[in-house]
């Protein structure tokens, strides 16, 4: 690795483990995009006073003078102020220390060069992403007002109306259940622009050459057909002559048929589509996920252990194609798909790479017949996704085995272990498990050792466990794929071997903080 | 002479996969069931086969086991018979080591009022093994070998009864690896509290005769340990 690539990677860890650095930056996170931050609100309404501050003097200027201090706040201060936003949020949208240290990580669990060319790749893509993003380029053109010496920018303010739809929820939501029907919205559109294109024509040729009639023009025409259309009728343009009124008779007909069905899309959008439009955001969350864990059956097991997948970080993702065990995860508050976890189809619409967006299938249902049936399924679309199985009857274990799954989940034996272990030390027993147990602050943990770590710390001496408090149980050796007890002081330190260490976690966190910054 | 046994209420595969496990400890082994009819499953395995009510006062076990020694395991797959059956069992033996299998934590309470010395939640304790798979594979492939198969790694609890050996010493400041190699994680004191091994009050509190340790190591090492300070 070269100097250069070498000093941005330190950058890059300095900037992921600065405190100051990582607060200010979830600061702004959460002000700007965190719904649940409690500030935030403030924030959108401060936004929202901007706003509509900007479009009055919009609309006062129109007959008045506005005063120069009140051009000058509009053109300058509430543009800055749209200018910094507009910055701060294209920094949140992605992390270049991240990227940058999931490189190096790769590269070092690779054994490969750090490619600085994939790092700008990446950075310049996230960033496009979100620069080209319809709420990025909203924001943007309401920035344009700044340059007021240029009067055509100034309809830009207009933009800045649009940015509400940032800060309420409702409209986002709005226009998605709408956006579910665009389909019946682009046939009712069609339909009633034909109705007004024909109806115009009609009226137009069968009036305008009579002088009693209101409509002289194309215009006047065209005009008459929306507001008859839309059931309006002011009254102000009105065919006269007996075809006219014929045709009259037809465009109010068409119209109410237009207002019946209109009122019936918005109505079918909500009650139809809004459960479509949620599975929709389930799949894409998931297809934008990393490491999800997905399983497969919800019942008494795949419920306790989503819980604490979850606690643990873990993303998780249900299939089950029960009506009543789908409505018990939901009710749990999990992202679960009303999905059959033995048909091929169903991974298929999760549209995502099995083998390496996934970090298990879980296929927990309490029937063998059943995990046999998703484990061969899920086996038919991946040979490389880890799958783990519950197995109820031991009789069936070497049928799980053939199905291709790489753990087996035989609880009874579990349960034999743990009572061994019990009655052989009982005082042994419940220490380890209070170590395990999600409540316990006394942690064991997995660190990777990885090339920059081995840049400073070569041997286990150098790891300086002991003065932070921290135990080393052991190294699991990549190269030897062996796992080393307590290691001798001069034991060499490879980049991807795993230490495996036990202390309070504040320690832990610590003792990683300190292998970092050396 | 009354034997030392252990007792499985419930034939079942809970109750068999616990007959094979604490077999290295209890050589007699005796497997009670409600139904008779289900034994005809049993096929040749080794342990005694019984049946039992739940209205059953339990005096001719009594006079045959030595109920402070034995261990007794209720799995009845019943929540609420296998409930009855704790409460009823410990109504009798007072002083007896009552396990019991539970599925959800709701009945856990009910069996530890019941009187139950440990309770073994199926669902949950299956669940935190899978999650560990996932959450630390090596971490907890590494732990499973040392509590549950038969490795070189051992871990032991090591009661001291030579506390002058330390006499001098903070057991936190205690290089354990180096003098006996071995690593201790926890001490336990003589009412049962818990202390890591480097926490704060490890490092200012010396160990006394009635601790014990939990410590990992090989076999050879623990035993050599045990020689020098315990029993």
């Amino acid at each position: 690795m070269d100097k250069f690539n070498r000093y941005l990677v330190d950058f890059a860890y300095f900037l992921k483990t600065s405190v100051s650095y990582q607060q200010k930056r979830r600061f702004f996170y959460n002000i700007l995009e965190n719904d649940d931050y409690k500030y935030k609100k403030y924030f959108d309404i401060f936004m929202i006073i901007l706003i509509f501050s900007s479009v009055s003097i919009l609309i006062y200027e129109v007959k008045r003078d506005v005063h120069d201090y009140l051009n000058m706040f509009n053109s300058y201060v509430i543009s800055m102020v749209f200018f910094i936003e507009y910055i701060l949020r294209l920094w949140i949208s992605s992390s270049v220390s991240t990227v940058i240290i999931h490189q190096d990580e790769y590269s070092d669990l690779l054994g490969k060069e750090f490619s600085l060319w994939f790092v700008v790749k990446r950075i310049v893509r996230d960033k496009l992403n979100y620069i080209l993003s319809p709420k990025a380029i909203i924001d943007l053109l309401a920035i344009m007002p700044f340059f007021h010496e240029l009067r055509l920018l100034r309809i830009f303010i207009l933009f800045r109306v649009f940015k509400i739809f940032r800060y309420a929820k409702s409209f986002q939501t709005f226009s998605s259940v709408l956006a579910s029907k665009k389909f019946e919205f682009f046939t009712l559109a069609m339909f009633a622009s034909i109705v007004i294109f024909v109806s115009s024509i009609l009226i137009y040729v069968m009036e305008a050459n009579d002088p009693k009639s209101p409509i002289s023009s194309l215009y006047e025409a065209f005009y008459w057909s929306i507001v008859t259309i839309s059931t309006v009728g002011y009254g102000d343009v009105v065919a006269v002559s007996h075809e006219g009124r014929f045709v009259a008779i037809v465009v109010i007909l068409s119209g109410i048929a237009v207002m019946a069905f209109t009122t019936s899309l918005f109505v079918s959008a909500f009650t139809e589509k809004l459960e479509e439009i949620k599975e929709n955001k389930t799949i894409l969350d998931v297809s934008k996920a990393k490491n999800i864990c997905i399983i497969c059956g919800y019942e008494n097991i795949a419920k306790e252990v989503a819980k604490k997948l979850i606690n643990s970080h873990f993303e998780v993702l249900i299939l089950d194609e029960d009506e009543h065990r789908v409505l018990n995860a939901k009710k749990d508050g999990l992202t679960v798909l009303d999905y059959d976890p033995g048909a091929i189809d169903s991974y298929k619409k999760l549209n995502i790479d099995l083998s390496t967006r996934v970090k298990a299938i879980l296929c927990l249902r309490e029937d063998d017949v059943e995990n046999v049936y998703t484990a061969l399924t899920v086996r038919s679309l991946s040979k490389d996704v880890y799958m783990m199985s519950l197995l109820i009857n031991q009789a069936n274990r070497n049928k799980l085995l053939h199905s291709g799954v790489n753990e087996i989940l035989y609880d009874k034996e579990f349960i034999g272990l743990v009572v061994k272990e019990y009655v052989g030390q009982p005082v042994a027993f419940e220490a380890i498990h209070e170590f395990r147990s999600e409540d316990s602050k006394i942690k064991i943990k997995e660190i990777t050792i990885t090339e920059r770590i081995v840049s400073t710390t070569a041997m286990v001496k150098e790891l300086e466990n002991k003065s932070l408090r921290v135990l080393l149980l052991g190294i699991y050796k990549k190269s030897s794929k062996r796992f080393f007890f307590n290691p001798l002081e001069d034991t060499l330190l490879e980049s991807g071997d795993i230490i495996l260490v036990m202390g309070n976690y504040m320690f832990i966190k610590e003792f990683e903080k300190n292998l970092a910054h050396k | 002479m009354k034997s030392v046994s252990a007792l499985i209420f419930g034939f079942n595969e809970y109750g068999l996969e616990i007959a094979r496990n604490v077999n290295y400890k209890y050589k007699d082994i005796t497997i009670f069931n409600l139904d008779k009819s289900e034994f005809i499953y049993a096929g040749d395995i080794d342990y005694t086969l019984r049946i039992f009510d739940l209205s059953d006062d339990w005096e001719e076990i009594e006079e045959e086991f030595d109920m402070e020694k034995s261990i007794i395991f209720c799995a009845i797959r019943d929540e609420a018979k296998n409930i009855f059956l704790t409460i009823s069992l410990r109504s009798y033996f007072k002083d007896a080591t009552i396990i019991s299998l539970t599925n959800n934590k709701e009945d856990a309470n009910k069996l530890k009022m019941a009187g139950a010395s440990k309770v073994i939640p199926i669902v949950e304790t299956t669940a935190g093994i899978i999650t560990d798979m996932l959450k630390k594979p090596i971490a907890t492939e590494i732990l499973h070998n040392i509590l549950y198969e038969d490795s070189e790694l051992k871990i032991e609890q090591v009661k001291i009864e030579n506390a002058k050996y330390f006499e001098k010493e903070f057991p936190a400041d205690i290089n354990w690896s180096e003098r006996f190699g071995i690593l201790v994680l926890s001490i336990v004191h003589e009412d049962m509290s818990r202390e890591f091994i480097y926490s704060s009050k490890s490092k200012h509190t010396k160990l006394i005769d009635g601790d014990i340790l939990i410590a990992v190591g090989y076999d050879t090492d623990l035993k050599d340990f045990q020689k020098r300070i315990g029993g």
